[in-house]
């Protein structure tokens, strides 16, 4: 690969960084808590790309002078004046127009019910044997779906009985043409993705699997307790239509 | 572009279409094709895999660009002689001292090999340069934090990957003092990142090392995407069931992924189905053993080398991370 094509792919990639970071879209991919390292390793990679341009610039403009003054192009600027192969940038960078293209024409959408119905629900054991504490005041209260199923399986819902909470969650199919409200969770990316499922009881209609539901409702007994792959219930009070929250994961 | 200035007739060779009109050509055409390749990719699992091949690489990808800049800084401002002065003169302790000062060189496997190459050059014996080729990707602060922020819940997985890592290193630097011969290794080549300026140098090699690895990330992030949507988990359930099984598998898994030693904690943190000591297999032989790499060390060092010498390390570094793991994990 040319030195200069090495420089556009840094500006490229720089940039399609920048972009995800300013305009939100890097949440479909990875937590908040990387933004600004996003944004100062984009800054960063557009300025090398620029400082590469001006160097193959100033070399292309050396060798014509020498041409002009009739003098071996090789002999001036020694280092490089040369052939371009002397340093040519890696031919692995031609790759990174990959993630390029996928950020800068079409970014992937964020995970959804394929994923999440790929996997079993997982609600993981409090780290500490702690108390839990109660819900906050508020009727209904919101609630993650994490929390509340972190309640319901590992604290046999004793902090959920007389409440109503609020959660928001996405459809995914469930067995016999059933469904889940449902969320997805990362620990560092969206190649590690967690999902928590929740089984409305009595839910008025059933919407498309992907549509993002603002779901009011009481906690039921059932699913079972004390294991990592069970699915707690909810009597639905309410359910509506919401647009996709701009963090998809919790 | 100034590319008009030039004359076509002449020899130019660096203005040749291939190159960034080639690029433009590529991107014009995404763009142009956009509704084409939306409907093309609309499939969930597509649209799933791209969003993992993305996600894994823009995770990576401030960690590499640390990486660059810190190899880069040192390429620039420390000087090989330093290392050689620094050194033990006896062959049996520098290897250790070289292996640990693997801590001090933050990079991924991608700028330790060339910064290898140049210890040797300038008189390091190769067995000690070998340790903290080994080392140095695997044991710098920056893959030991990144690897500690990766399992939140077992932070020890950083520790035993620090002194499982080390280890090999150091057993590899012993085995080359006895076993190894100097004919099979070719001398490497001076590195040509050197510019007029410290400020040069420090830009080339920050510039050639994320555009040489962010190209292998790229094939990394394709890999793992690709195994995450097309493999179905009972498959990977079935292997990480079995302890000795699922220890080769990932260590096999590392080989093929040739993911940089700065994000695979990531990538390991995500293969929750498996033990952790499968899972320290899998950090131990990646950054030593991986496909980019032993292409890198056969450009560097010649094919006679690598081909014994990828091998061993396999073998020592799975051997290394299943004892390690036994006892820390």
């Amino acid at each position: 690969m040319n030195r200069d094509v090495g420089a556009v792919i840094l500006v490229l990639v720089g940039s399609s960084v920048l972009r995800i970071a300013g305009d939100g879209t890097y949440l479909r991919y990875v937590k908040e808590s990387l933004h600004p390292w996003l944004m100062a390793s984009g800054v960063l990679l557009v300025v090398l790309g620029l400082l590469a341009l001006v160097d193959v610039w100033r070399s292309v403009r050396a060798e014509s002078r020498a041409r002009r003054t009739g003098a071996d192009p090789g002999d001036d600027q020694g280092h490089d004046a040369g052939h371009g192969h002397a340093h040519a940038a890696p031919r692995a960078a031609w790759l990174l127009v990959l993630p390029v293209a996928a950020l800068l024409v079409v970014p992937p959408p964020a995970l959804g019910a394929f994923t999440a119905e790929r996997q079993a629900a997982t609600t993981v054991a409090p780290a500490f044997d702690a108390a839990v504490p109660p819900l906050p005041a508020g009727d209904p209260v919101t609630v993650t779906l994490g929390d509340f199923a972190s309640r319901a399986v590992w604290d046999d819902g004793r902090t959920l009985v007389g409440r109503t909470v609020q959660m928001t969650g996405f459809v995914s199919n469930g067995p016999d043409g059933g469904w889940y409200l449902t969320r997805l969770a990362l620990t560092c990316c969206a190649a590690d993705a967690t999902v928590t499922k929740i089984l409305p009881v009595d839910a008025p209609s059933r919407a498309p699997v992907n549509t993002w539901l603002l779901v009011v409702g009481q906690w039921v007994p059932g699913g079972g307790t004390q294991s990592e792959t069970a699915i707690p219930h909810l009597r639905i009070v309410s359910m509506d239509v919401v647009p996709a929250p701009s963090n998809p994961y919790e | 572009m100034t590319g008009t200035s030039t004359t076509p007739t002449s020899h130019e060779t660096r203005w040749r279409p291939g190159g960034v009109e080639v690029l433009v050509a590529v991107l014009l055409l995404l763009l142009l094709g956009q509704q084409w390749l939306t409907g093309l990719f609309s499939s969930p699992a597509w649209q799933a895999g791209a969003t993992v091949f993305v996600a894994i690489v823009v995770q990576a990808l401030p960690f590499l660009v640390l990486g660059v800049v810190l190899s880069g800084l040192i390429a620039a401002y420390v000087p090989p002689s330093f290392f050689a002065r620094a050194l033990p003169s006896r062959p049996v302790f520098a290897v250790p001292v070289a292996g640990l000062a693997g801590v001090a060189i933050p990079g991924c496997e991608c700028a330790s090999v060339p910064v290898a190459g140049g210890l040797i050059a300038r008189g390091v014996t190769p067995a000690a340069a070998l340790a903290f080729l080994l080392s140095s990707p695997a044991i710098n602060p920056v893959v030991i934090v990144s690897t500690y922020v990766a399992f939140p819940n077992n932070h020890v997985m950083a520790l035993a990957r620090f002194v499982a890592s080390l280890v090999t290193a150091v057993i590899m630097g012993w085995l080359w003092l006895r076993f190894g011969r100097g004919e099979w290794m070719r001398m490497p080549r001076r590195d040509h990142l050197v510019g007029s300026s410290s400020f040069e140098t420090f830009r080339r090699t920050a510039t050639h090392d994320f555009l040489h690895a962010g190209g292998f990330l790229v094939i990394g992030g394709l890999t793992s995407a690709f195994l995450n949507v097309v493999v179905p988990q009972s498959w990977l359930q079935a292997v990480a069931d079995r302890p000795v099984v699922s220890v080769l598998a990932l260590a096999g898994l590392a080989v093929l992924l040739s993911i940089c030693s700065e994000a695979d904690a990531f990538v390991a943190a995500s293969l929750g189905q498996f033990s952790l000591t499968a899972r320290l297999a899998f950090l131990v032989v990646g950054p030593m053993v991986d496909i980019k790499l032993v292409a890198l060390q056969t450009g560097t060092f010649g094919r006679a080398f690598s081909s014994r010498f990828a091998p061993t390390t396999f073998v020592v570094a799975v051997a290394v991370a299943s004892l390690v793991g036994w006892w820390l994990l």
